[in-house]
């Protein structure tokens, strides 16, 4: 996990020295932005926070689905469950060790980016950044928890990873998708959606059906807000519900 | 005093009935086998005693505290080992005992003392610091018996303890049973599939078959059946006990059955063998589990 972070982070270090210098052409779209202030570095952020919406997913899977399902698939739940040690600490301490190392993972990047725009813009690091970076760990938070919820459904690592996967990636993309489609109405209230406040604190595009629109500034600070209530609903909720559900299962 | 009481528990894996209305107390340090063949149901009955599953209906308490509704008080003082568990593989078999003593609520010192015991009565030291990843499977055994064991439990609840050891290993387990029996007033609560084990180890024989509890040495009156062992081979052919109140049953030359009839006492009918000269080497209520096990367990 940490060397596929690493890898993407070069990656996109290597792109943002090269093309810097021929992002006005590159985006002749936007033309009229970069007369704007600080826009190459809002332009830049957003393309490298791209990642940052599928990279804590992935971090998150890979540390947090096991967490529950594996002590069944391994048996380790036989040593660990009769125990005198509550549930709720074993779910918890589980949930902050793998929050914890997904940080750390998405902080490599973070870090990362950082530097280089340290690097290209001449020292100035712009409030966007580290919104983006404050949300991301939010964000975080919430999908680790959504994890955690489904792995205490599983009883086998494979389904528990398999389940996040779609849950996250086709169900809530073809729902969103499907809404918008169907109905003009962005689902606001989807993970994946109210993430996207991750890159939209740089630029703020909106990709409805049809419409495109980019405004040369940062999502408003409502916009802000309600995805900052979302994620903390989505972590509050999965979380609990992950409590529940692990203090009535059993291992049969 | 610690005590089991176990009252109407059902439990129902979709369909199947693995547990039915089954009813058992323990109040008095003990120890009580459980027999039965594959599938009857102990290892789910030992499950419902230790929180890894729910029973469907009926209760379940240690000391008198509801084991499902607050696990964590009822089993404080429990140790446990269900069904072959696993370890972490990156974890030492020190540091899985050293785990268990610590949530158990042991200081450093005291994890020290146990570690130290543990390995020495269980023969560990060799492989104590590997990694549990590289145990055999009764290495394996051995350490979740110092799970099991730690912080001196007063009830213990072992699903087959002598699964997957070596001779020598299965005895000393079944000595380490009896000694602990001897050492402290505990209840040990164990399944097993070997009737020689639970003759030797326990004071008490539960059969269980397709859920339903069929057989209980506590409800049969011990005394109505003594098996007495001679110091001298008899000639089984021609001999003539004249006994008041006895049914004779030989089983070989030198030992019998006495079925005491019309509320004889055990020692009145022993007084009458010596009296007709007979030297008895032993005698002693008599249970014939294994007969009683074949005869009850359906195929
Ligand atoms: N997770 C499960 N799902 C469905 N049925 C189960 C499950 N676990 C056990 N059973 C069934 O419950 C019954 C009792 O099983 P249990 O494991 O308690 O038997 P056992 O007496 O321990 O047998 P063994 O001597 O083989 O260990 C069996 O019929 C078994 O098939
Ligand atoms: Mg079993």
């Amino acid at each position: 996990m940490l060397i596929i972070t690493i890898l993407v982070s070069l990656l996109l270090t290597y792109f943002t020295f090269t093309y810097i210098p021929k992002l006005p052409s590159l985006f002749s779209n936007f033309k009229g932005f970069f007369n704007t202030p600080g826009f190459s570095q809002r332009l830049v952020g957003f393309l490298w926070s791209f990642v940052l919406l599928d990279l804590p997913v992935f971090a998150s899977v890979f540390f947090g689905s096991p967490a529950i399902s594996s002590e069944i698939e391994t048996r380790t739940a036989f040593y660990v469950f009769p125990l005198p040690i509550p549930r709720y600490i074993l779910l918890l301490s589980k949930y902050f060790a793998a929050v914890s190392v997904t940080i750390a993972v998405i902080m490599v990047y973070l870090v990362v980016q950082g530097i280089v725009f340290y690097m290209v813009f001449n020292g100035i690091l712009l409030l966007p950044f580290f919104l983006s970076m404050g949300l991301t760990i939010l964000f975080i938070f919430s999908i680790v928890a959504v994890t955690f919820l489904v792995s205490t459904i599983f009883n086998k690592n494979t389904y528990a990873y398999i389940s996040v996967f779609l849950l996250y990636f086709l169900i809530f993309n073809a729902y969103s998708i499907i809404s918008e489609v169907l109905y003009k109405v962005v689902p606001y209230y989807l993970l994946n959606n109210s993430a996207s406040i991750i890159e939209r604190v740089y630029l703020n595009i909106s990709t409805g059906f049809g419409s495109f629109t980019v405004t040369p500034d940062g999502a408003g600070y409502s916009d802000i807000l309600t995805s900052l209530i979302i994620m903390l609903l989505y972590t509050i909720v999965s979380l609990a519900g992950a409590l529940l559900l692990f203090e009535r299962k059993e291992v049969k | 005093m610690p005590q089991i009481e176990i009252t109407n528990l059902t439990k129902r894996y979709g369909k199947l009935e693995a547990l039915s209305d089954f009813n058992l107390q323990i109040d008095q340090p003990q120890c009580v086998s459980i027999l039965g063949p594959n599938g009857a149901g102990k290892t789910t009955l030992l499950k419902t005693l230790t929180n890894i599953i729910k029973p469907t209906s009926g209760s379940v308490t240690i000391d008198g505290i509801s084991v499902s509704e607050n696990p964590m008080l009822a089993l404080q003082s429990v140790g446990t080992l269900i069904e072959q568990p696993e370890f972490y593989p990156y974890l030492t078999g020190r540091e899985v005992i050293e785990f268990a003593a610590r949530v158990k609520g042991a200081n450093r010192a005291k994890i020290k003392e146990e570690l130290d015991h543990l390995s020495n009565l269980l023969s560990m030291e060799e492989y104590l610091e590997r990694k549990t990843g590289t145990y055999s499977r009764g290495m394996k055994q051995r350490v979740c018996l110092a799970v099991a064991l730690v912080m001196e439990p007063m009830i213990l609840i072992l699903d087959e303890p002598t699964f997957g050891l070596d001779p020598r290993g299965m005895k000393e387990v079944r000595d380490l049973i009896i000694n602990l029996k001897k050492e402290r007033d505990i209840i040990i609560l164990m399944s097993t599939h070997l009737i020689s084990e639970a003759k030797e180890v326990s004071d008490r024989v539960i059969i269980v078959d397709r859920g339903k509890k069929i057989y209980d040495t506590a409800n049969e009156s011990n005394d109505n059946v003594v098996k007495v062992t001679l110091e001298t081979p008899i000639d089984i052919k021609h001999v003539n006990m004249k006994l008041e109140n006895v049914q004779l049953t030989f089983l070989n030359e030198s030992t019998f059955l006495l079925k005491l009839l019309n509320g004889m006492d055990n020692s009145k009918a022993i007084s009458q063998l010596l009296s007709l000269g007979y030297k008895v080497k032993w005698a002693e209520p008599y249970n014939d589990i294994e007969e009683k096990y074949l005869k009850s367990v359906s195929l």
